[in-house]
């Protein structure tokens, strides 16, 4: 029973692996028109309803909107109903009420299919009725069908963005599936670990050399070892500057404020002798408000002077050389 | 002059908006780090200027030139507090390495993940007083800081050697 396009695009197939989150985005995007298209790409990787017949898809990356559910029944059309204003959740519904229906935001568990439900509560009350056979019958199916998959989907975190997305859900009940345990605490742990698993993404782009390693464990060492070893760089540095601190002539410091050179940002610190070319900013901060320009690229370095005598450098590199040379002539001349 | 005019019109911006910001830090740091040095010089003029002090004036000019996260308040705070400050890097200079376990069950990886979070709250100055997620998201800034502090340190070290 392949539904055919138009009606497909409205049904959606509860997938175990597609976070609440991404169903209820999902469901926003249904909003949006031209949205067809992703259809065809919707987790491609769950599972089927009908052995694999199933018809209805929703794309999932980047889709905005909750998966509703259809449930087969025996050997039927399958079933979604789509509402953006109430909850249903549709077994037994015709197909034809699909098209009257609004956007659903109730995902319930299709015959065979492992699935999270998630209902957001709304208010229309021509929907309630049918919502109610709905409920029970998605209830009576619950219970026959097999969940096992784990979800990761943080429902608790989901709801409140889903409340402010569409604004008129009151609450969402999240239910698991069997063989999860449904209290709040492992909710919340959930959603705890998502979050966790998040700020670890955006360390390992942080963390150099960490792209390749997969697993917590390993990424952890390496952030540790990399905090490690700056910390230690910085303490050898500051041994450095304290050995050296005597001979700086601080006034120099006077001549660089209006002088402002930009220094190019490496993140590759730990594995690299610091580039010739990298500079301090050494100018006073209100000079740097005036000058107005910061440039970062790594390859070029933009000095810019109010002082007529000093020198401008745009370059491609070449120039460091010369600064240097210009920043050890004045050291010489001031008999540092 | 020409050229001055010609530089000043060609105002350069950012493509990173994070890099200005890098660039703010390290500004704010070496403005806050060279007085304090030229003050530490000129009072100590005839005694050594201890590695510890520079470590100290090191630590409290990233701590202040990063007051908008969480960990240079608690920096701030140890800085400030101790006479003679401990200072961050103590931990790590005593060679404290990832713990290595022998290979234990499956079961146990979430223990090991644990305690290597606990490792990394140690590393970072009042990190064991923030639950695990602001602990990671401050990780992820104190060493941006970091980097930048070393760059900074070593451009002076540099320029005067």
């Amino acid at each position: 029973m392949m539904m055919d396009r138009a009606t497909q695009s409205e049904f959606f197939l509860n997938y175990t692996d597609m976070s609440v989150l991404e169903r209820q985005r999902a469901q926003l995007k249904y909003h949006h028109p031209g949205f067809d298209s992703t259809l065809a790409g919707f987790l491609s990787d769950s599972s089927m309803i009908n052995g694999g017949e199933f018809g209805g898809f929703m794309g999932a990356s980047g889709s905005d909107f909750p998966v509703i559910y259809g449930e087969t029944a025996t050997g039927s059309d399958s079933r979604l109903s789509i509402s953006p204003d109430n909850i249903t959740t549709s077994a037994t519904f015709g197909s034809g009420n699909f098209k009257k229906r609004k956007f659903n935001s109730v995902v319930t568990e299709s015959k065979g299919c492992n699935a999270k439900k998630v209902m957001m509560n709304r208010e229309v009350e021509e929907e309630e009725e049918k919502s109610k056979i709905t409920e029970q019958n998605n209830e009576s199916t619950m219970t026959m069908k097999d969940k096992s998959k784990k979800e990761q989907s943080n429902c608790s975190k989901d709801s409140s963005k889903v409340t402010k997305e569409l604004q008129k859900t009151d609450y969402i009940h999240v239910r698991a599936r069997r063989g999860q345990a449904t209290d709040s605490h492992s909710i919340a742990e959930r959603a705890r670990r998502e979050k966790i698993s998040e700020r670890m993404k955006y360390l390992q782009d942080l963390v150099p050399g960490c792209d390749k390693i997969t697993g917590k464990a390993g990424m952890l060492d390496e952030i540790i070892n990399y905090v490690q070893s700056l910390q230690r760089q910085v303490e050898f540095l500051s041994m450095k500057l304290a050995a050296v601190s005597p001979r700086i002539d601080f006034d120099i410091d006077d001549i660089f404020a209006k002088e402002v050179v930009s220094a190019p940002i490496t993140t590759n610190l730990p594995n690299t002798v610091m580039p010739s070319h990298e500079m301090v900013n050494s100018g006073y901060p209100h000079e740097m408000v005036n000058s107005g320009y910061l440039h970062f690229n790594p390859v070029q370095q933009v000095v810019t002077s109010s002082d007529p005598l000093s020198c401008f450098n745009v370059n491609n590199g070449q120039a460091p050389s010369m600064w240097d040379s210009d920043v050890q002539n004045l050291y010489s001349s001031l008999g540092v | 002059m020409e050229r001055q005019i010609i530089n000043k019109k060609k105002r350069v911006f950012s493509v990173e908006p994070n890099k200005s910001h890098s660039a703010a830090f390290t500004r704010k740091y070496i403005s806050h780090l060279v007085p304090a040095l030229k003050k530490l010089n000129m009072n100590k003029n005839s005694s050594q200027i201890t590695q510890q002090t520079v470590k100290h004036e090191v630590d409290m000019a990233l701590a202040l030139s990063a007051q908008e996260f969480a960990w240079s308040r608690f920096l701030l705070q140890k800085l400030s507090s101790s006479k003679n400050p401990t200072t961050t890097t103590n931990s790590s200079s005593k060679g404290t390495q990832v713990l290595e376990r022998p290979d234990k069950e499956g079961g146990d990886e979430e223990g090991e993940i644990e305690e290597k979070l606990r490792e990394l709250q140690k590393l970072l100055p009042g990190g064991e007083e923030m639950n695990v997620e602001e602990m990671l998201s401050e990780i992820g800034d104190y060493i941006k800081c970091l980097e930048l502090q070393t760059i900074a340190l070593k451009s002076i070290v540099q320029d005067t050697t």
